[in-house]
């Protein structure tokens, strides 16, 4: 009980802190550096799962494992890199003339603090309601962060987020009820919904109810990860909301929806391995990667880009659970994670020094900025799963896990999809790049403003260079 | 079939809920939406009585207090205050939809008898259909209604019919998933409110068909 | 030959009376109740009568462009609904079983409408005309929802005939405070429109524009017009008693007691329903016309639930 205490504190108190802290820029500095310091607590809270790979239990429904701190780490670390970065972003933005009000930065730093607090609080959850509750916690967390610029986009992209996102996971909260009913009417006839009950007694609960929840819950979480076709809200919501905001909802938030499809999906294979409704997974993967990259090739909106290339790495991810593969999940995830945000942060200093975001007007940072031109490069490749990136690791293990597992067609398919998607990004991303140079480029203290995207960039190469599948499945298997 | 009561005011909430989609007026969509949930608060209650679950008690009361009461008084509020009384418009005329609705009940009803695991129950089917037809109601209010406002009731109805799922087959979920819920549809409705207020300040109006800047 | 049955023939007197009688007591009553309901004493509560006698004793004034369909519609309808009322279960109260078929009672009804439209449109007049026309609209609204709730009750019974239906003796409709209650509730949404109260038609109306019934029976005057308005009391009595027939049905208590408590119950139910029309006549307005089908639509509504537990019952 202490342990949760620690986990959560500091993002509570913060948030209820930055609401009332009359000096807005001694909670932009502040905040980064307390959550900084929270990434410790979590690594000092969680050390026995993280070196010894034992369980945690903290109380009845909240609980971790060895994923579940990995995840944690990484959501953390996401937003610490993202709001150490938004000084910058607001400071820039005064620099150019059109700083925020000191309202809207307090709400932003607030929203900031108590979306980690829920993203912590999904990563915590062994109790499918518990998990039902904190996604919706993290989309109403978020709407604020997504609202943060007021203007008619804004808004029109919030409303689509709030109510797109609250119905489908409505489904998600019918396939729980279903799960439920199908541990009340199991041999067992033990009703409940702890996650890690359910898998040891998989084999006893009602199959049919099992697999009529699981499509819902797959149904309702994949709307909020961003699923093909339930991705509309996706585009509008990443692409409106300040560069900060929407690279901590690419890199953790969609996470942390592909985390409850994971442990759903560990239930019903645990129930029945290899069912024809969990073949079903890797099929949507397959389908939300080949729609996003068909959509990847005719995009006139730098963000929205990034957004749709968010889509496509869901897809992968999908295909990772599909497979059954939990290391390779979080390895795709903790790449994605790592390279879109870098390149978000990147986009909207981009944005930030030309005034617009439409890519038909965007052109020639190569001449302007050399490093930020450098380091989006960089970033677009690892993205897109170039070698020697760590995605490229990732990518490859998935396909050939995939082949192993007798999947021609969809590894064919998938191949073919994820090089249109690189031809159409570096298609896109080098109009930008290169070119004259452009007027009214107006770039504010460039080498502050690539320092975390550099690290970030540094990061996938070394998980690239650095991890070894073989190893990876090793001692960080997951599945019994 | 003789209804047993819980059955009978389950179907009362279903028969609410379809009359909902026949207006587009505001109020009264709200008054209907009220009379639904407490149909179903006197369900959760009644099933609590028959089983002796001391806990649905409670969660009869929170829907009561925050479903029936707190949420209608709200978005009326928010309704006077955005000064819209009726809905711009629908895709499809509100007596079709309501007829819709009701021709969803049978289709329910005929689909309650296919879930697996649920048949052989016989007093629970009735039940289901019923937490079915209001699924579909929410779903249509959402799909063929113009004004925003009209979305949140569709999404709250969507709710109550999963609510009523749960609660007629497997007697409710625990204690605490159930309180959590209540508490994230509040703020979830007074999230979307103050969003709808900013709605009306900057575009003049409610219409969410309208709401078509964004594209690729 | 059979012994003269006393009771019978005095049950017949009674009844007759009953219906004879009855019906400007209830507009008495709904005229009253509105009036208390805007704070004034009203006119007394048998007025209606005295009106309907002053009627009877004015000379006529028939337009020279009618014809035979003017002059005769009002006695027609008269008779039309006495007809009704012995057939139609509108009352407890049933000395005899006619063998009133669902189709005879709704085509009755029909058949009154018509020579009404008819004689509306006999007079020549616009008035007559556009009221003539949104009669129709109306009735074409309304008369699935009022068949459909009557063939529901007939179908779970498996008769056409309602007076076997609305029996109290019937065991297949013993148990059904649903089907009663929904049917009822339809079929008194349906009464309002039929009958032209609010929210469809403002019976005190003097705006002729704003008129669907009242402007078919303009041209009326003097005994005609007594017994035009006669008619539509006594259409008020039929459709009033068969929904509170309904409702009363589906309460429980009410297939247990004796015949004594039924009638007067019946009677009394009459009664309520017709002070309800006059509560809502005071609280609601009269609807724009092109809103007028969206009111319909929920008695249409409510039968097509009734058809649905019919169905159900039929393929348990």
């Amino acid at each position: 009980m202490n342990d949760l205490l620690y986990l959560t504190a500091l993002p509570a108190s913060l948030a209820l802190l930055s609401l009332f802290i009359r000096d807005v820029k001694l909670t932009r500095k502040l905040v980064p550096v307390l959550i900084w310091w929270q990434l410790g607590i979590v690594a000092l809270v969680l050390h026995p799962c993280l070196i010894n790979g034992q369980r945690m239990e903290f109380t009845s429904g909240l609980a971790v494992d060895k994923m579940g701190t990995y995840f944690i780490l990484l959501a953390t670390f996401v937003v610490s890199c993202c709001i150490t970065h938004a000084d910058y972003f607001f400071a820039a933005a005064e620099a150019h003339g059109d700083a925020y009000e000191d309202q809207q930065l307090r709400l932003f730093y607030a929203s900031v603090n108590l979306f980690l607090l829920a993203m912590t609080s999904v990563f915590l959850c062994d109790n499918l309601g518990y998990l039902w509750i904190a996604i919706e916690a993290t989309t109403l967390s978020s709407a604020p962060l997504v609202y943060f610029e007021k203007n008619k986009f804004a808004l029109e992209a919030t409303w689509k987020y709030l109510i797109v996102c609250s119905v489908g996971i409505a489904f998600a909260l019918l396939g729980t009820v279903f799960i439920f009913a199908a541990s009340q009417r199991g041999t067992l006839a033990v009703p409940t919904l702890n996650i890690s009950e359910l898998i040891s007694q998989a084999q006893t609960l009602n199959f049919p109810l099992l697999r009529l929840g699981f499509i819902f819950c797959l149904i309702g979480y994949g709307t909020k990860a961003g699923i093909f076709p339930l991705h509309t809200w996706l585009p509008d919501a990443h692409a409106e909301s300040p560069a900060p905001a929407s690279a901590m909802l690419s890199g953790s938030l969609l996470n942390c929806a592909l985390f409850g499809i994971w442990k759903v999906s560990s239930i019903i294979n645990a129930a029945q391995p290899h069912s024809h409704v969990h073949q079903l997974v890797a099929i949507l993967g397959t389908v939300t990667v080949v729609a996003a990259s068909l959509l990847l090739l005719r995009q006139h909106n730098f963000k929205r880009l990034w957004a749709y290339s968010s889509i496509e790495n869901v897809g992968l991810m999908v295909f990772a659970i599909g497979l059954g593969s939990g290391p390779l999940f979080f390895l795709q995830a903790l790449n994605h994670s790592l390279a879109k945000v870098a390149l978000f942060l990147l986009t909207g200093n981009i944005i930030q020094a030309s005034g617009t975001k439409k890519l038909n007007k965007m052109h020639g940072v190569i001449e302007d900025c050399p490093i930020w031109a450098l380091l989006v490069t960089l970033a677009a490749f690892a993205v897109t799963g170039a070698p020697p990136f760590g995605a490229f690791v990732a990518e490859m293990s998935m396909l050939s896990l995939s082949m192993t597992d007798e999947r021609w067609a969809l590894a064919l398919i998938m191949t073919v999809a994820i090089a249109i998607s690189f031809v159409a990004i570096c298609a896109h991303v080098g109009k930008v790049i290169l070119g004259p140079a452009k007027q009214g480029f107006k770039k504010f203290q460039p080498i502050r403003a690539s320092i975390i995207p550099a690290l970030l960039v540094l990061g996938t190469l070394v998980l690239g260079l650095v991890v070894n599948t073989e190893a990876w499945s090793g001692p960080w298997s997951m599945i019994k | 079939m003789i209804l047993d009561t819980f059955e009978a005011l389950a179907m009362v909430a279903a028969i609410f809920a379809i009359l909902i989609l026949g207006t587009t007026h505001l109020r009264t969509n709200l008054s209907f939406y009220s009379l639904h949930t407490m149909a179903i608060a006197a369900v959760t209650a009644w099933i609590a009585s028959i089983t002796h679950e001391d806990h649905l008690y409670l969660v009869a009361a929170g829907v009561f207090i925050i479903k029936s009461c707190s949420i209608p008084w709200f978005l009326n509020s928010v309704i006077k205050k955005i000064n819209v009384g009726t809905d711009g418009g629908a895709f499809i005329a509100a007596p079709l939809s309501m007829h819709l609705g009701a021709l969803m009940l049978g289709l329910s009803f005929m689909i309650s008898q296919q879930i697996p695991g649920l048949i052989g129950e016989a007093d629970s089917r009735l039940g289901s259909t019923a937490a079915m037809s209001i699924l579909f109601s929410g779903v249509l209010l959402m799909l063929t209604r113009r004004a925003a406002i009209s979305q949140i009731v569709g999404f709250l109805v969507i709710e109550n019919g999963i609510y009523l799922f749960a609660v007629t087959q497997t007697h409710g979920m625990p204690l605490m998933i159930e309180m959590g819920l209540l508490l994230e549809v509040l703020v979830a409705v007074m999230v979307a409110g103050l969003l709808l207020f900013n709605i009306k300040k900057s575009f003049e109006h409610i219409d969410v068909s309208q709401l078509t800047e964004l594209k690729d | 030959m059979t012994s003269i049955n006393t009771d019978a023939i005095l049950e017949t007197l009674v009844f007759i009376a009953i219906f004879l009688l009855l019906p400007p007591l209830l507009v008495g009553i709904i005229r009253k109740t509105k009036a208390r309901f805007q704070n004034r004493i009203g006119a007394p509560l048998l007025q209606p009568y005295f009106d309907l006698l002053k009627l009877l004793s004015k000379g006529e004034t028939i337009s020279k462009h009618t014809s035979w369909i003017f002059r005769s519609t009002a006695a027609i309808n008269v008779s039309l609904l006495i007809i009704l009322a012995f057939l139609a279960p509108w009352t407890s109260l049933r000395p005899f079983n006619l063998g009133a078929d669902l189709f005879l009672v709704i085509y009755l009804l029909a058949l009154t409408r018509f020579f009404t439209v008819l004689s509306a449109l006999d007079a020549g007049s616009a008035f007559g005309g556009f009221g003539a026309s949104r009669e129709v609209t109306l009735a074409l609204l309304v008369e699935p929802a009022v068949i459909l709730c009557l063939a529901a009750i007939g179908s779970v019974s498996q008769t056409s005939d309602l007076g076997v239906a609305f029996s109290f003796n019937n065991i297949a409709l013993a148990n059904q405070p649903g089907l009663w209650f929904i049917a009822g509730c339809g079929l008194f949404l349906a009464s309002l429109v039929e009958l032209s109260r609010m929210p469809a038609d403002d019976p005190t109306t003097h705006l002729e524009l704003t008129m669907v019934h009242e402007a078919m029976i303009l041209e009326n005057s003097a005994a005609n017009l007594a017994l035009v308005e006669y008619a539509h009391f006594l259409k008020i009595l039929i459709l009033l008693g068969i929904s509170s027939q309904c409702l009363l049905h589906a309460i429980p208590f009410f297939w247990h007691t004796t015949e004594l408590i039924l009638v007067f119950s019946s009677l009394v139910s009459i009664m309520i329903l017709a002070a309800s029309i006059a509560i809502i006549e005071s609280v609601a307005v009269k609807l724009r016309w092109t809103k007028l089908p969206e009111f319909i639509a929920y008695s249409v509504a409510m039968s097509i639930f009734c058809v649905f537990i019919a169905l159900s019952k039929n393929l348990n």
